[in-house]
């Protein structure tokens, strides 16, 4: 009968592996005019359909209802919560010290929407239809991702 | 929404817009990147855990089943003709028989290597018919490699192995 087992753990043998992964997402034409335009000027661009006047939010080249060409536009970068979540732990299911206010705000003056964080306001106080607006970095922080703008505050 | 020609015209032309490394190293673009730290463990299980600790002692452990009288190597657990478990554990030894192989002229990196390596798939005596396991090929060319040639492993000295398969540096031809 076999019954000669391992039983002590340390004898008992595993490999261990590492995947190599890097990688590097480009804006494209349309999210790198959003960004520069946000890092070096503080500006929201947005892009209007030449033919169906859709205003999409984040920028896109083409409309993608009738692959018209689209026309940057600017827009305020203030608007109102649609939805909201409030995350007491981080992405490692570690509690937070202070909850963190994730919202999708519909852009003024644009069809699009962003997912951003809220901030100087309490969860309790939120409230869907919010009006808000964009807290960016200072300029010498920017540097064309999302996380320059910091969050958005009740306007 | 109806499906079917409607009145679209396509944009002019799309060309894309051609990126080069220095577009991302001087930060001429915007763009996200990230180096995920993806690790894990694999878990070799009893009967590879001792096979791989019979290494270090230089040893070659295979497990019998006295149902189908299969000596099982590298060794398992179970039976897969039987469906049992295996009945006990058996040395084979450290010579074999060429039963394939091939030469390799890059590392798993795929970069070239200044000597290629051969790898074979060796059926060691003592073991069952078609129990073979794969390793690489010393102290021959590969020119002088056939199947059917019988080999004997080269160990690394006790005191630097560590119970892995590359404890076994190597298979040399038996006959000179
Ligand atoms: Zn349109
Ligand atoms: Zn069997």
């Amino acid at each position: 009968m076999f019954n000669e087992k391992i039983v002590n753990p340390n004898e008992l043998r595993h490999w261990e592996g590492r995947i190599e992964l890097y990688w590097i997402y480009t804006s494209g034409e349309a999210g790198d005019r959003f960004f520069k335009a946000l890092k070096d000027e503080e500006k929201f661009i947005a892009a209007k359909c030449k033919k169906c006047g859709k205003v999409y939010f984040p920028p896109r080249m083409y409309c993608e209802f009738d692959f018209s060409e689209t026309e940057y536009v600017e827009v305020s970068g203030e608007g109102s919560v649609r939805a909201f979540t409030v995350a007491r732990l981080d992405k490692d299911e570690k509690p937070l010290e202070k909850p963190e206010i994730y919202a999708i705000i519909d852009m003024d003056g644009t069809d699009g929407c962003m997912v951003h964080l809220l901030g100087e306001v309490e969860p309790e106080d939120v409230y869907i239809g919010m009006k808000v607006k964009p807290v960016l970095k200072e300029r010498g922080e920017r540097e064309g991702k999302i996380t320059d703008i910091l969050y958005f505050k009740p306007s | 929404m109806s499906v079917g020609k409607k009145d679209i015209s396509c944009p002019p032309e799309a060309p894309g817009t051609p990126l080069k490394d220095s577009d991302i190293k001087e930060k001429k673009v915007t763009y996200v990147e990230d180096h995920p730290d993806m690790r894990y463990a694999w878990t070799a299980g009893q009967a590879i855990s001792r096979f791989l600790n019979e290494l270090k002692e230089g040893k070659l452990i295979a497990t019998k089943c006295n149902k189908c009288r299969r000596i099982l190597f590298p060794p398992r657990i179970f039976c897969e003709l039987c469906y049992k478990p295996i009945d006990d554990w058996v040395y084979v030894q450290d010579t074999g028989t060429v039963q394939t192989f091939s030469i390799s002229y890059i590392d798993p990196d795929a970069r070239p290597l200044k000597e290629p390596i051969i790898v074979a798939v060796i059926a060691v005596d003592g073991a069952s018919k078609n129990m073979a396991f794969m390793h690489v090929l010393g102290e021959v060319e590969p020119e002088d490699v056939y199947i059917g040639m019988r080999v004997k492993a080269v160990w690394k000295p006790e005191e630097e192995r560590e119970g892995s398969v590359t404890d076994i540096k190597y298979w040399k031809p038996m006959e000179k």
